[in-house]
């Protein structure tokens, strides 16, 4: 007799996590009957290192913990977690060991259907597939397959809602309305009868109706508001409520959600600034600015360009090169109105960007990083022009948004603002006397790119150093060191980051702990080969050319680093668009499950480029 | 108890001399896991009942699910549910199961849902929650049907669990902390939907499993724990 057997508890259990959520209902359908059931009690193995395994577990309750060939924790997984696949893809025997942490239950399903299910559908085997450049490639690609297109014809009128709605009663006084917009400083607010809009009254109104025609401010609000004014939408689409604005010539609009109640209100200026936040316009505005206020004003809009960005998915290294062509645009005017103040510089000079600006790779929430090189022929009087200029650049950029640099790293500190001849020196110490704080400031000082000023001073100062660079194996052991000191985490685990020794954490530092292990590992490639790169993406490129990295790794890295730096940036714009300060500390919650299994991917791959990097210089150590 | 349990043999040879030729002789004829199998090897049928009401003289069956055990493995390739339509009215018991008289109504004939269990359990012991009810209602209907009871080893989750919770008469005085979403809300299984046949049937072969794991790791090492230790 055939059975038409539904085991819905673990079909939708399947249903519920990666990548069986991403079958189609007939395959997900067949699948719990191919499967069986086993419980392992806390403690016992469940795939046995040095042992055959033929089935993939996935765990339906409970968690586990693998561990590798050396016994170091690598994963540790939780209800919806699969294990056994490598041995799967790569073959027996298996050399990692999983066991069960927690008492638990798993689907077992066998190889064949294991198999079976990679071949007929290419996400599912892409998941679990043993090469992971492929995966990470697709991760990176998928990041950005939506439609891209002027950010007025595709943000909804949502979006420009961003502050309180204000309104006031219509029994309320034309004064008190009136009061009302000064203290919420808004040039038009919604009248209300109690939960229907009555009415709207804008600067305009009171100029025309009130103060022009003499009428008594004491009046009532509703004799001078326009009534049952037109409305938009928080559905449509920013040019619809730009072209419903035009045709009526008006200038402020009502903003409803889907009962009628009103949300806020749009006006042209929110939507002209939609068309601001093009970053083309913004770094031209910054360099028009006649002060530092202007300045100041003009890179504010920084966030929101990013943002933007983001929301068009351009790439991480795309986002990263805007953001520092408007940090450069931001200093250059700096300087020029610091210059136009002090007089024209007594030698020639060249200021310099160091650090994530000077890779090309800025995100938000950056410090200032900068020094200055001074021509030789500098004296005492010349040297007191340069600090005055390096305070009032300094101080400037702290109005732009840019804080002052924690480390003091930045050309208002004497060490460094220096003529050429003693930067050679100090490098070279550093080169060839190697203390733990010159590897911890060769971290940003080797990342180098002139900024204003006569270049050929960088020039001949970066090629002192790339010559010196390659034969100073104990600064680049001391170096390779410190790339591998900070270690990314293993994975997540219950809303919790999983730290290699198996400790939780409530949120992933992700410079820290993504975008700065790469960083750190490819400048000590670059520098170990002498190379005059400093964007950690052509470092990168760099070392594979000089066959220092081997070319999976090479693109597995810089991959890695796209995607950890685009979670990153997405990360910031959520945060722009809540109105709240940009960091780098993201909640595990926050992370969609494609993140977290690729960032975990990222992770895995930046943790073995860190163990090449470690077998490659970390030798020398004894010579 | 000894008498009693050695009984189930009898009472299969008795029972095959009296049973017609059918399911029940069928599934006679293949002798079921004798007491000292080992739980690892042990082939289990985890099967629960749906029926209008809680006595075989007067209620009915309406649905049976089953899934079987091999060993350690609860294999669903052999999971089975089916529905009962044999022209009864199901009545306010709807309010529990959720069998509506509409689908009982696309249900096949109770002797044709019994044969197909019959077949799953060949060779196996019964595995149910609280298995008075399966055992019961599924006696009376193979006496009704091919004039035989139906003798089989029983092990039975709720008494597992009366057993772990100290054993007593106590335990079963508060009978709440004993049924199958208690006992497995105790082990931290995945909450299920209750009363669907067959999702009871994988809800109870999981607990064993997990009672069974507790059982070997409380019992003195080298012991081997066979079906007399889990046996009803």
């Amino acid at each position: 007799m055939p059975l038409d057997v539904e085991l819905a508890e673990v079909r939708d259990f399947l249903a519920r996590h990666e990548p069986f959520a991403g079958l189609p209902a007939a395959a997900l359908e067949a699948l719990p009957a191919r499967m069986s059931v086993e419980y392992f009690r806390r403690g016992t193995e469940i795939i046995a290192r040095g042992q055959d395994n033929h089935h993939l577990y996935v765990l339906r309750s409970g968690a586990a913990d693998v561990h590798d060939e050396q016994g170091t924790l690598v994963d540790r997984g939780e209800a919806g977690s699969s294990f056994g696949s490598i041995t799967l893809t790569r073959g027996n025997p298996s050399t990692f060991s999983v066991t069960a942490i927690e008492d638990s239950l798993a689907l077992l399903l066998p190889e064949e259907d294991f198999h079976a299910l990679c071949r007929a559908h290419p996400a599912f085997d892409a998941f679990y597939d043993a090469q992971r450049r492929s995966r990470m490639r697709g991760a990176v690609a998928e990041l950005r397959v939506s439609a891209t297109g002027s950010a007025i014809l595709t943000t909804p009128v949502r979006e420009l809602v961003t502050r309180e709605l204000v309104a006031v009663p219509t029994t309320a006084s034309i004064r008190e309305a009136a009061v009302a917009m000064a203290e919420q400083r808004v040039s038009s607010l919604l009248v209300m009868d109690g939960d229907r809009l009555a009415g709207i009254l804008t600067d305009r109104d009171l100029r025309t109706r009130v103060l022009a025609t003499g009428t008594d401010p004491a009046g009532p609000v509703s004799a001078v508001m326009t009534g049952d004014p037109v409305t938009a939408s928080v559905e449509s689409l920013a040019f619809e409520a730009l072209l419903e604005m035009t045709s009526r010539r008006i200038h402020h609009l009502p903003v409803v959600d889907a009962t009628g109640r009103p949300a806020g209100i749009v006006t042209t200026t929110d939507l002209l600034r939609l068309e601001e936040a093009n970053p083309v316009y913004l770094a031209g505005d910054v360099a028009k600015q006649p002060d530092v206020e202007g300045v100041a004003r003009a890179a504010s809009r920084l966030p929101r360009v990013v943002e933007a960005l983001v929301g068009q998915d351009a790439s991480a290294d795309d986002i990263g090169r805007v953001v520092t062509a408007v940090g450069d645009a931001v200093e250059r005017r700096v300087i020029a109105l610091a210059e136009a103040e002090l007089g024209p510089p007594p030698v020639p000079y060249c200021w310099v960007a160091l650090g994530s600006r000077a890779r090309l790779e800025q995100a938000l929430a950056t410090d200032q990083d900068t020094a200055v090189i001074i021509d030789d022929a500098v004296d005492a009087a010349g040297l007191a022009w340069f600090e005055a200029l390096a305070e009032r650049v300094t101080d400037g950029l702290v109005r732009c948004g840019y804080p002052r640099c924690k480390g003091d790293m930045m050309a208002s500190n004497p060490r460094w603002r220096r003529p050429l001849a003693r930067w050679r020196t100090e490098l070279t110490t550093w080169l060839t006397a190697p203390t733990p704080e010159a590897v911890l400031h060769s971290s940003i000082f080797f990342d180098m790119r002139p900024v204003h000023g006569d270049e050929s001073l960088h020039a001949r100062l970066q090629r002192h150093v790339l010559g010196a660079a390659p034969e100073a194996r104990t600064f680049l052991t001391h170096l390779a060191r410190q790339a591998g000191a900070h270690e990314p985490p293993l994975g997540f685990f219950r809303g919790f980051v999983l730290e290699k020794a198996g400790e939780h954490r409530h949120t992933l530092d992700i410079k820290r702990g993504g975008v700065l292990p790469v960083v750190e590992l490819a400048r000590v490639h670059a520098l170990a080969i002498g190379s005059p790169a400093v964007n950690t993406r052509a470092r990168i490129e760099a070392a594979r050319l000089a066959g220092v990295l081997g070319d999976e790794l090479a693109d597995d890295l810089r991959d890695a680093f796209e995607f950890i730096g685009y979670v990153r940036l997405r990360h910031q714009s959520e945060q722009v668009r809540a109105g709240r300060p940009t960091d780098n500390f993201v909640a595990p919650d926050d992370l969609s499950s494609f993140e977290k299994h690729h960032l975990r991917e990222a992770f895995a791959i930046v943790r073995s480029a860190q163990h090449s990097l470690g077998r490659r210089y970390l030798t020398h150590v004894v010579s | 108890m000894t008498l009693l349990r050695r009984s189930v043999d009898a009472r299969r040879q008795r029972a095959a001399r009296r049973a017609r030729p059918g399911p029940l002789a069928d599934f006679l004829a293949v002798p079921g896991p004798d007491r000292a199998t080992p739980v690892h090897d042990l082939p289990l049928l985890a099967v629960d009942i749906e029926t209008t009401g809680l006595d075989p003289a007067t209620d009915r069956v309406l649905s049976v699910g089953w899934v079987p055990l091999d060993g350690d493995r609860v294999v669903l390739a052999g999971a089975g549910h089916l529905l009962v339509g044999d022209g009864g009215e199901v009545g306010r018991s709807a309010t529990v199961h959720g069998i509506t008289d509409d689908a009982v109504a696309g249900g096949r004939p109770l002797e044709e849902v019994l044969g197909a269990l019959l077949g799953a359990l060949a060779g196996r012991a019964l595995l149910a929650h609280f298995a008075r009810v399966e055992t019961g209602f599924l006696g009376a209907a193979c006496t009704r049907l091919w004039g035989a009871g139906l003798p089989v080893e029983v092990v039975d989750t709720f008494e597992l669990e009366r057993r772990a919770l100290g054993g007593g008469w106590d335990a079963a005085s508060d009978p709440g902390a004993l049924r199958l979403w208690a006992a497995r809300a105790r082990r931290g299984l995945p909450v299920y939907r209750a009363h669907e046949a067959l999702t009871d049937a994988l809800a109870c072969a999981e607990l064993y499993l997990a009672q069974r794991a507790e059982l070997e790791a409380a019992a003195p090492p080298e012991t081997t724990t066979t079906l007399r230790h889990v046996v009803a």
